[in-house]
């Protein structure tokens, strides 16, 4: 099977949500309008899911395709908490129908108004809202292994052997002892802090700035936070 | 279907191949069949502990090449006649094993077999990879000493991630440790790892504590597997793993130094 020419695979990806407050076509297109005026390289070919959990009478699908594919989007389908006949009639229709995780309904407007915002401001900050989520690992990390939390968090529970090595984009939190390497903000983050049980570490590192075991003397076996003062490692108890 | 168990440690000398002659033998003893596998091909040893260097006629990796049939390969142990031994080759080299081949033979030997006890090289190159592929539990051969705990810790790591089992994602490889060579003088004297450090660096469960003793080289010298020796601490420890295994609850013995009597201590004893 390994020399198959294709393989599925599911990844998450961050998609620009549409929502409707109203099926008016019209007053649709006139806030449109506005909108991409605001960023049009921006919004040009970004790939759009349209919410219409907000709208409680029957819309024109086609014609929502149309018009937003008109601003240059790439329509991807619909979306939102629809009942089963609705979404049945949108499939029948040729459009995709599109599963999101549930959030507050009172919330969905201000939270899209703020994705869109924070988008067109600057995109390159994107990884750091990643940092929020957490790469959670059971069970020792053994001498050898590597571990590398890409844009997120690290937590280890279990402990992670000298000779072994873990890596996080965010914070590493061990709940064991942390005898190996442990290196926190490993893209730049200044504020990435190192949790563990029992600091017995070969290396620790935040940010680029580093610590071998001589320097951990004051702390040493003991539970400790590690982060950055003006750019000095400092150690504190935990408890 | 048998219990593949192999035993295995990273690093080399700290007594894989007496662990599995007496493992072997041991299981032998109370009635179960077993097989011994020498997975170290270019530095056969096992049949020496054994004592059946002089019975070998064809090897393993005749086997996996198809130059000779299991049943030639196997040697019958003397002692017990459940045990049979499936000897490594001395003139090829680690690279004469592959995986399709290795899983044959050894889902042949699972058919009339409750054992298969797996002799792993040193290493963590292919040999010992082979070794511990198909295994479903591991004995990992540890001394109380800090290179030795890091090579197992690696050995763990690699039978948590390149086994059969991993990549399956079945049910993990059931680890035991087993510590040989233990000096509880030495501990006290703090130049050996405690058996509570080496738990803690581990951390998987323990299966049993050999003693540091003088029977172990004269056992192997004489190819009479350690375990035959009762009257030995050695032994008395191998029993004790054996009785684990099996699934037991004995006590760990000789964890403390013996405290020497007054008249040893006046005559030097």
């Amino acid at each position: 099977m390994a020399d198959a020419s294709i393989e599925f695979k599911g990844t998450s990806f961050t998609l620009s949500v549409l929502h409707l407050k109203t099926p008016k076509l019209a007053d649709i297109r006139a806030d449109l309008v506005k909108k991409v005026a605001q960023a049009p390289d921006f919004f040009y070919l970004v790939p759009v899911v349209v919410n219409i959990e907000q709208l409680d009478c029957s819309l024109d699908y086609q014609a929502v395709k149309s018009l937003v594919e008109e601003f240059n989007f790439t329509f991807v389908g619909f979306t939102g908490s629809v009942d089963k006949e609705q979404r049945k009639l949108i499939r029948e229709l040729g459009f995709s129908f599109v599963n999101t995780t549930r959030v507050d309904t009172s919330k969905k407007a201000a939270i899209a108004e703020e994705a869109l915002t924070t988008e067109t401001k600057a995109t390159a900050a994107i990884p750091e809202r990643n940092l929020y989520t957490d790469k959670v690992h059971r069970g020792q990390i053994r001498s050898g292994q590597q571990i590398y939390a890409k844009d997120q968090n690290l937590v280890v529970i279990g402990s992670v052997s000298a000779g072994a090595e873990v890596i996080a984009d965010g914070n590493i939190h061990v709940y064991g002892s942390l005898r190996g390497r442990a290196i926190a903000g490993a893209k730049g983050h200044h504020k990435a802090q190192i949790y563990c049980q029992n600091l017995e570490a070969e290396l620790v590192s935040i940010n680029g700035n580093y610590w071998l075991s001589e320097s951990m003397e004051q702390h040493w076996g003991s539970p400790v936070y590690i982060h950055l003062t003006d750019s000095e490692l400092t150690s504190s108890k935990l408890i | 279907m048998a219990r593949i168990i192999v035993v295995t440690s990273g690093k080399g000398g700290v007594g894989k191949t007496t662990s599995s002659a007496a493992i072997g033998l041991g299981l032998a003893l109370k009635g179960h069949k077993v097989v011994l596998i020498d997975f170290d091909i270019g530095l056969r040893n096992l049949d020496l502990i054994m004592g059946c260097e002089r019975r070998v006629v064809y090897d393993f990796v005749n086997v996996i090449n198809g130059e000779a049939t299991l049943n030639q390969a196997l040697i019958k142990d003397k002692r017990v006649s459940s045990l049979s031994i499936l000897p490594a080759s001395q003139t090829r080299d680690k690279d004469a094993l592959n995986k399709e081949n290795v899983g044959k033979v050894l889902e042949e030997l699972g058919k009339s077999y409750d054992f298969i006890v797996c002799d792993s090289p040193a290493g963590i190159e292919a040999g010992a990879m082979m070794a511990l592929y198909y295994a479903d539990e591991a004995i990992v051969t540890t001394n109380p000493e800090v290179s030795s705990v890091r090579d197992s810790d690696r050995i763990l790591g690699m039978l948590a991630s390149r086994s059969r089992r991993a990549e399956l994602g079945l049910d993990p490889i059931k680890e035991h440790l087993l510590l040989t060579r233990y000096s509880p003088k030495r501990v006290e004297e703090g130049e050996m790892l405690s058996v509570e450090d080496v738990e803690d660096i581990l951390s998987i469960p323990l299966l049993g504590v050999i003693p540091e003793s003088q029977a172990v080289l004269k056992a192997s010298n004489a190819g009479e597997p350690v375990i035959l020796d009762t009257e030995s601490d050695a032994g008395k420890a191998y029993q004790d793993v054996i009785e684990r295994l099996l699934g037991e609850t004995v006590e760990f013995r000789f964890l403390v130094a013996e405290k020497k009597g007054i008249f040893s201590r006046m005559f030097g004893g």
